[in-house]
């Protein structure tokens, strides 16, 4: 727990009173409750839900919401949860090695590390607060052991984790531009020229798909594309509505095109500078951004770290990272709210992600306005990563298949089950809870509970019961019949983190099924592993 | 009224298995007698339509893989090799007459993710579902896995939750239960009656969650409809897990085609898409074509076998519901390039077997540069009057031959009636 939250918790007796909610009778909004708001913050700035201390104290006093705000801020998992968010606009985790090797490791090391590149830079602007203009201008990249191996970086010497490191083939480096593994994730096949990776930086950095323009190719444009495409890309009005800047893009990346002059595939890890200028040989459009002619990728860097369209495509990952909304014309009111924040900072995220979450829509548990309604969604999906890092936070159990989580690991297909992308096929998250969700949820908790009562009733284990904490293993509803319906409370609300009103049911109803169980099975610690599975199951755990 | 029931049995069942012991066997799957089925396969990474379905062997424009010639069978003409494709020719002449394909279909683009979702969708715009999504969530009958992806692109948009992502096998391992035998940690599994004690309390814990949301309108609705639905659909299937025994299965091509027909049979899944192997993006050299499309059309004709000898669910045998769709994002070039291989090419072919289909003939046109032709929508034919045959056309056509009307998904679109044999 950080020092800010203890800080927090001792002078709650001092800020309790006097304090209002989110919401007001006369807003078009209802917010959340004070332990439902701080939910909904813990599991999207720090991947797991707030301690029951932590839910007690906004519950006694809802304003320390904005306190929270600052010390999840700062929480460790923060700048990892941002790092998924962005995952949602790079593509880059698609499991894929690219053909990386590294002696010593394992495939699923070599693919962490052939997917994190970019990632961790992301990682690297938040925890050292730098301007996300560094996402295109850092002048190093990030590199683990595994990287630096494969990729033959400059990485510090008996460093283990995520750290600074540079190419040492004569790059410019220019972040996310000078990364191999950008490239190996972007592809471009001979005759396409770079172009697929331009419009990749373009989706990436400013949110622009050319290929989501319209176009209209007439019957001479087609006939002049089979004949000589490079000179209809040139020529014709149609497709230079896209070339005429794509081009001049792509011109940048040649020093990694893998084909050589005769179009031979050469070693796609390799950068070659004497191939910068590959550019004459196909659309003879020398590199430029939006008509200003580059020299380079450093100069590339900087007009799109210039660029407000690079601006505005941070805010709407972030934004609908975090809310869960796909922007549409309509939130542009919202969003410039959040967009001036962010450029009041100087591009910290940090702020960026302040302005989104302490906004009355961020806590909506309601939304009165018609229109609204149909754009916020007031109930949020949590994603793989945070459901397996809640059940763990909750019962000390992931769930793994030798030594691999199943839940996150995307070699199994789960992660899709539960809606997340695989960045190939599966390129938005899918936030309506499948059939899929509903078994890997059931199953995950059933593992989890097992797990659970394997630890809490072992007479000789080693510290607290995890769940399980007020009825000794022996014991029945006969025998302890307050004693049960106590813990059944308390494990309520130990595993949703709502707490159950006086007269619930919920209760009575767990007792009934641990009987029902106990009949069947004849066993006490089944019974309790079903119980405990049941309240895992739970919507509080897939939804927040 | 039937889900009022449906929850009523499931907490009455519990109570009695708990007292009696007794099994829950439900047989609550609702699937409309009749309706067809749906099975995609989809080559990512744009196949060479000339390699198979569109030949121009005689036209200077368009280069085909040595050894290739024209075979013509009844309507269908199609790319022979006997030494390298023989299984594409055997396909053809054992179910020929149930098959059509169509040729000269304009993709609009020449990305490949722009491609898939123009193929599927028949649009450009983000968040419009892909026909076989429109296609399961648009069923008459009440699908427990509406819409099962194995592999191969899946664009849910607003009717995501009509989809199920197989996670490479591992949703039948989930259904199972026995998954949880086998983690590191393995936990013995409970009897089914106790899974059902267990699925009654979650039963209603969801659907107090979602009855105290239902005021609520929107994204919000949609979700907890979602989570309400599906925790009917696992109920139903965990009910009939035991009727499928698909867990012997593997998950190759062939293996989650037979999965997925086994569970249309049984009325769970209306739709699925597989991914069909290979890397079909030969820009470096053509040759895989001819290797992946024989070992393609080698796994369908197994395929076919086993839908022409299993009963279907409504129908003698299941090759009289089931539709086969093969398609890919866009096509290839006519030439060669520099290494032998074929770039991006906007025109295209797919092909599409079995129930509903106005079988045995080639449909639609390219000339010998490979640029679609104008095409008569009702007879499939070439026609100067006609219209050039866009993916959108071919997509309304299947959401047509399978009941949906295309002009609620897109309207205006005209569909390719000359591929139904009841237009």
């Amino acid at each position: 727990m950080s020092t800010r939250i203890l800080a927090l918790l001792a002078g709650l007796s001092l800020t309790a009173c006097g304090t209002e909610q989110k919401s007001d009778a006369d807003s078009a909004i209802v917010a959340l409750s004070p332990r439902e708001q701080l939910i909904r913050l813990s599991v999207d700035l720090r991947g797991v839900h707030p301690s029951e201390a932590e839910l007690a104290a906004i519950e006694a006093n809802p304003a320390l919401y904005e306190d929270y705000v600052d010390a999840f801020l700062d929480d460790h998992r923060f700048s990892g949860r941002i790092a998924d968010i962005f995952n949602s606009r790079f593509l880059t985790r698609t499991g894929a090695s690219y053909g990386l090797s590294a002696s010593g490791f394992d495939m699923p090391a070599i693919v962490n590390a052939a997917n994190n590149e970019q990632l961790k830079l992301v990682e690297r602007i938040v925890e050292n607060e730098l301007p996300y203009t560094e996402i295109v201008t850092a002048d190093y990249t990030m590199a683990n052991p595994v990287l630096a191996l494969a990729l033959d970086l400059d990485y510090p010497e008996g460093a283990v984790g995520w750290e600074k490191s540079h190419y040492t083939d004569g790059r410019e480096h220019a972040g996310v531009l000078s990364m191999t593994t950008t490239w190996l994730r972007y592809t471009s096949m001979g005759g396409n020229a770079n172009r697929s990776r331009a419009n990749a930086v373009s989706k990436m950095l400013l949110c622009d798909d050319y290929l989501s323009r319209p176009i209209v190719l007439n019957r001479a444009a087609v006939d002049q594309l089979t004949v000589d495409p490079e000179t209809a890309i040139n020529t014709n009005a149609s497709c230079q509505s896209c070339h005429s800047t794509l081009d001049p893009l792509a011109a940048h990346f040649f020093g990694f095109f893998v084909y050589d002059d005769d179009s031979m595939f050469e070693d796609p890890t390799v950068y070659r500078p004497e191939r910068e200028e590959g550019w004459r040989l196909y659309a003879e459009k020398s590199p430029g951004y939006y008509g200003t002619p580059t020299s380079g990728l450093g100069e590339l860097a900087s007009l799109i770290a210039d660029d407000q369209r690079f601006v505005g495509c941070a805010v709407k990952t972030v934004f609908e990272g975090l809310t869960q909304r796909t922007v549409v014309d309509e939130d542009w009111a919202e969003l410039t709210d959040h967009l001036v924040a962010f450029e009041d900072s100087g591009l910290l995220i940090k702020p960026l992600v302040k302005s989104i979450v302490m906004a009355d829509e961020y806590v909506a548990k309601d939304v009165l306005d018609e229109d609204l309604a149909l754009r916020i969604p007031s109930v949020k999906m949590v994603s793989s990563a945070q459901l397996s890092d809640i059940v763990a936070a909750k019962t000390g159990y992931r769930w793994e298949f030798a030594g691999v989580d199943i839940v996150t690991n995307r070699s199994a297909g789960v992660p899709t089950l539960l809606g997340d992308i695989d960045g190939l096929n599966m390129t938005s998250r899918n936030y309506r809870p499948s059939v899929g969700a509903v078994f890997v949820q059931e199953r995950l908790a059933y593992a989890a509970a097992w797990a659970v009562v394997d630890h809490d009733f072992d007479p000789d284990r080693e510290g607290d019961a995890k769940l399980l904490k007020y009825v000794p293993w022996s014991a029945t509803p006969d025998s302890h019949p307050d004693e049960f319906e106590f813990q059944m409370r308390e494990l309520y609300r130990d595993i949703t983190g709502l707490a159950l009103a006086d007269d619930a049911e919920e209760p009575a109803a767990l007792v009934q099924v641990w009987r029902q169980l106990y009949s069947v099975e004849g066993s006490s610690k089944k019974a309790w592993a079903g119980v405990v599975s049941a309240v895992l199951r739970d919507p509080a755990i897939l939804t927040y | 009224m039937r889900n009022i029931n449906r929850r009523r049995f499931i907490r009455d069942s519990a109570a009695l298995t708990a007292l009696a012991g007794m099994g829950w066997k439900p047989s609550m799957a609702h699937a409309a007698q009749g309706e067809r089925k749906f099975l995609f396969f989809f080559a990512s990474g744009a196949w060479d339509s000339t390699a198979v379905f569109d030949p121009h062997h005689g036209s200077d424009g368009v280069d085909h893989m040595p050894d290739s010639f024209t075979r013509t069978i009844g309507g269908l003409k199609h790319t022979a090799n006997d030494l390298e494709m023989e299984s594409v020719s055997r396909f053809f002449s054992r179910w020929g007459d149930r098959a059509a394909i169509v040729n000269g279909i304009d993709a609009h683009t020449v990305g490949h993710e722009s491609g898939r979702m123009m193929t599927m969708t028949g649009t450009s715009a983000d968040n419009y579902p892909d026909w076989a999504t429109v296609l399961a969530a648009n069923g008459q009958g009440e699908y427990p896995l509406p819409h099962v992806v194995f592999g191969g692109p899946a664009f849910g948009g607003h009717l995501a939750g009509s989809v199920v992502r197989a996670g490479g096998g591992t949703l039948l391992d989930l259904i199972d239960g026995r998954i949880v035998g086998t983690s590191d940690l393995a936990a013995p599994m409970l009897s089914a009656p106790s899974d059902q004690i267990l699925d009654a309390f979650v039963y209603d814990r969801v659907a107090n969650f979602t009855g105290d949301r239902a005021g609520l309108r929107g994204a919000t609705r949609e979700r907890t409809d979602a989570l309400m639905a599906n925790i009917d659909r696992s109920l139903e299937i965990e009910g009939r897990k035991f009727e499928a025994g698909l867990g012997n299965l593997g998950n190759g091509m062939l293996d989650q085609a037979l999965k997925a027909t086994e569970m249309m049979r049984l009325g769970l899944t209306r739709t699925a898409m597989i991914g069909i192997p290979g890397g079909w993006d030969t820009h470096g050299g053509n040759d895989p074509q001819e290797v992946q499309f024989n070992n393609f059309f080698e796994a369908i004709d197994m395929l076919m076998e086993h839908l022409a000898s299993t009963p279907g669910q409504s129908t003698p045998w299941q090759i009289d519901e089931v539709v086969v769709v093969a398609l890919s994002e866009f096509g290839r070039t006519p030439r060669f390039n520099g290494s032998q291989g074929k770039d991006h090419w906007p025109y295209n072919s797919a092909m599409v077997v079995g129930s509903g289909i106005r079988g045995g003939r080639s449909l639609g046109a390219s000339d010998g540069g490979l640029i679609g032709l104008p095409v008569d929508f009702a007879t499939g034919q070439q026609s100067d009057t006609g219209d050039i045959l866009g993916s959108e056309n071919f997509g309304a056509a299947l959401l047509k031959l399978g009941g949906v009307d295309p002009a609620t998904i897109l309207p205006g679109v005209q569909p390719f009636d000359a591929l139904l044999r009841n237009a």
